[in-house]
């Protein structure tokens, strides 16, 4: 019965707490360490130590993929296409650790699917792209109209396509186009990357600052939300959508050609970065003066930190390809296991958070 | 005067289904705050749920900037819309789809009266209305297994009060029509009780598959009129072909009978699209856009729509993009927007809305004075608010 089933809830939370208060009525004050409710110097410490370094990082790496694929246009030879390619990583590392925070200016003018549009599922940037290519419109190539082009030709999925391919300098020699082209992308990502920076230093920061009622956040807490959000629902995303979605039931079903950068062969690499960049996030950070761990209970960090340590123990050993790691003996299960720390973090997230007083959505996660 | 709607059956009726309700039916009443008998002031009324997945519906008053909780009382599953009967004195909670429950409770006490299950092979989509008469009651159903053509229903149940055999009040359905559409949600009596509106959200789902939608690719979203005697499509209405992922959801109506319906789209999240349409019956649909950025801040997710009092004003709520917009209804004109986290619950009170959030949070705001104020729910409790708020006038 629904009653009895829920009354015995209610007697079991009375006599948790009048346990808890016995045991920690025990101890003195300053042992039992509370979360911090000071959210505003969360968010700030955040933004100071985490986010604005990061995304300066990112512009800064992409400036150098924009000269490296006008480098490329300029003399294509095998070793400008190699070191596009190196600046395409470097570009790309820098996006993995910031690519959780999907909140402020990454979301104004569509930047974040401008960006990286993926998953892909149907297959619609390369058709456009090789629209594209096919049409050679040189205007379409200026930056004010490469901008409201479609999302599937703006970032990073597509320069990779066109730098990635076994015979990519050979047809970057055969069309000059395709190399414009991929320099035009290279250059977008530059802009928006710089965008994002600038944004986040010149008034977002203010914003989070200066949260209240009538703002863009109705209160400082709001906005430690969309960091925790950042936080937990990346753990699903990377479970779910880079891992599960590719690994399939045996070694023989994955599908390789799902997994984010595949293409480059980078896909467990960016797995790592990103698992390394929530890490940081949560309590890992030089920079950050007070983390984003200290709105929870101390025990519950202390079960995240665990979980954290032993997907990182599981993922730190790996190639950075699923097709590397599927060619190991045990390389499927070795998947698995990953994708079964995943969802322990996460679950642990979901645990800490049930003890603060912070959701992170109801209506939103699964509407109706 | 009411037009009653015939007794004759347009469709045979699986089962026939007569379920008396009686009071006392039930003592499960987990605790309740505070007698609510003594109510002068309006009774807000909402499904909840908690962060150890309880699900509740709970009633609750708002005084200057404190809102307290009348009653709460445990359900069967997550719910999502409430139906009032005033006449009766009873409210309706409608259970989330794919949910099988209605669930009856007392306005003034909010005491659990009865609980209704559907037949086995029809579940519901969280929405219904009782006829202002008050002698009948509508709810959208889907009848999954006609695989063949559209699945939706809505299912007319007659509502008799007490007479010597029934000692409160009985429910029969009694009628069983097509919603002319996939997935029905939420539905309207035009004020005239002649006429059911549906919004037809086009999305197939089976009960086997949970709540995964089936035919994105091909939904057909649309806005039907139906004879609510009959049964009989008066009118039927489609988006332009290019916004057919934007599925028709939810809808209010005003004193004028325009109509507002919002959308959540099912396409790409960077596409432009109209997540709202007005509507006056014989009319063609009428798309409304807010100016960027707050078009593009709605994230494709209108969760509740309703008019204030006056009839000239509408909120939508986006508790995707943590906001609720309000807009001019004659002109369509979007007004202004206030942040909301995971806001959706709303309702028309004095000059403005009350609406609720999934944080827990209530929030009274004045459209004309373009003023807030956050209520202080310190006595429910965490719970989050569920997408729709009711509200009945004691």
């Amino acid at each position: 019965m629904v009653y009895n089933e829920n009354r015995s809830q209610l007697e079991c939370r009375i006599m948790k707490n009048i346990l808890s208060f016995l045991v920690l009525g025990l101890l003195p004050g300053w042992l039992i360490a509370q979360p911090s409710e000071n959210w505003t110097e969360v968010n700030l410490s955040i933004t100071d130590g985490q986010v604005i370094p990061r995304y300066t990082a990112f512009e800064s790496s992409s400036a150098g993929l924009a000269a490296a694929a006008q480098a490329l246009c300029q003399a294509t030879n095998a070793m400008n296409l190699e070191n596009a390619r190196k600046s395409f990583h470097a570009s790309m590392d820098a996006w993995q650790q910031i690519q959780h925070v999907q909140f402020g200016p990454i979301t104004y003018f569509n930047w974040n699917f401008r960006l990286h549009y993926w998953p892909d599922e149907k297959g619609t940037g390369p058709r456009q792209l090789d629209e594209l290519i096919a049409a050679g419109n040189e205007e379409v190539l200026q930056s004010d109209n490469f901008s409201r082009e479609s999302v599937g030709v703006q970032g990073f999925p597509a320069l990779e396509r066109l730098l990635f391919d076994d015979e990519s300098l050979l047809a970057f020699r055969e069309d000059r186009y395709r190399c414009q082209a991929a320099q035009t992308i290279a250059l977008n990502i530059s802009e928006i990357a710089s965008g994002v920076r600038q944004r986040w230093a010149d008034k977002f920061r203010t914003t989070i600052a200066n949260a209240d009622e009538r703002g863009f956040f109705e209160s400082a807490e709001d906005a430690t939300i969309d960091f925790l959000k950042a936080q937990v629902e990346s753990v699903r995303r990377i479970q779910q959508q880079k891992l599960e979605e590719v690994i399939g039931e045996s070694a023989a079903r994955a599908r390789v050609r799902r997994a984010e950068s595949w293409r480059s062969g980078r896909s467990l690499r960016n797995i790592k970065l990103n698992v390394m960049a929530l890490k940081s996030l949560f309590n890992d950070s030089e920079s950050q003066s007070i983390e984003l761990s200290e709105v929870f209970q101390a025990e519950d960090i202390t079960v995240i930190n665990e979980a954290f340590a032993q997907l990182n123990s599981a993922l730190t050993p790996l190639p950075d390809s699923f097709e590397a790691v599927l060619m190991e003996e045990q390389g499927h299960e070795k998947l698995l296991q990953i994708a079964a720390h995943l969802d322990a973090l996460f679950e642990a997230f979901e645990a800490g958070l049930k003890n603060t007083d912070l959701y992170l959505g109801f209506n939103s996660l699964d509407g109706d | 005067m009411a037009t009653r709607p015939k007794t004759t059956l347009q469709m045979k009726l699986d089962r026939r289904q007569f379920i008396t309700l009686t009071s006392g039916l039930f003592s499960t009443s987990v605790f309740t705050v505070a007698s609510a008998s003594s109510l002068k002031t309006p009774v807000f009324l909402s499904a909840a749920s908690d962060g150890d997945d309880n699900h509740w519906v709970i009633g609750f008053s708002q005084s200057d900037k404190a809102s307290t909780e009348l009653f709460r009382h445990s359900l069967p599953g997550r719910a999502h819309h409430i139906a009032v009967h005033e006449g009766l004195g009873i409210y309706l909670v409608i259970a989330r789809r794919p949910g099988k429950y209605l669930w009856v409770g007392d306005l003034e006490s909010g005491e659990p009266l009865a609980e209704i299950t559907l037949p086995a092979d029809r579940h519901l989509y969280g929405h219904g209305v009782f006829s202002a008469d008050g002698n009948y009651f509508y709810a959208p159903e889907n009848a999954w297994q006609m695989i063949n053509g559209d699945s939706g229903r809505v299912v007319v149940w007659e509502v008799k009060r007490a007479d010597r055999k029934t000692p409160r009040f009985s429910m029969t359905r009694v009628k069983d029509f097509p919603s002319y559409g996939t997935g029905p949600h939420e539905l309207l009596i035009t004020s005239d009780q002649r006429t059911l509106v549906l919004a037809n959200g086009g999305i197939r789902t089976h009960p086997e598959r949970g709540r995964k939608k089936l035919n994105i690719e091909s939904m057909q979203p649309s806005l039907a009129y139906i004879n609510a005697i009959s049964g009989d499509l008066e009118e039927q209405h489609l988006l332009d072909g290019q916004y057919h992922k934007a599925s028709i959801r939810h809808m209010d109506q005003n004193q004028s009978g325009l109509i507002v319906v919002g959308m959540q789209y099912e396409g790409e999240p960077f596409d432009r699209v109209p997540l709202l349409v007005t509507h006056q019956q014989g009319e063609p649909l009428r798309e409304l856009w807010a100016p960027e950025p707050q078009q593009g801040q709605m994230t494709q997710y209108v969760g509740s729509v309703r008019f204030d009092n006056s009839g000239n004003y509408f909120a939508a709520s986006c508790p995707r993009g943590n906001m609720i917009t309000f807009w001019e209804a004659k002109s369509g004109d979007f007004l202004r927007s206030v942040r909301s986290r995971d806001g959706c619950g709303l309702c028309a009170i004095d000059n403005g809305f009350l609406f609720t959030a999934g944080t827990g949070r209530i929030t009274y705001y004045d459209v004309r004075q373009d003023s807030m104020t956050s209520l202080d729910s310190a006595n429910s409790g965490k719970v989050f608010w569920d997408n729709h708020l009711s509200v009945f006038a004691s």
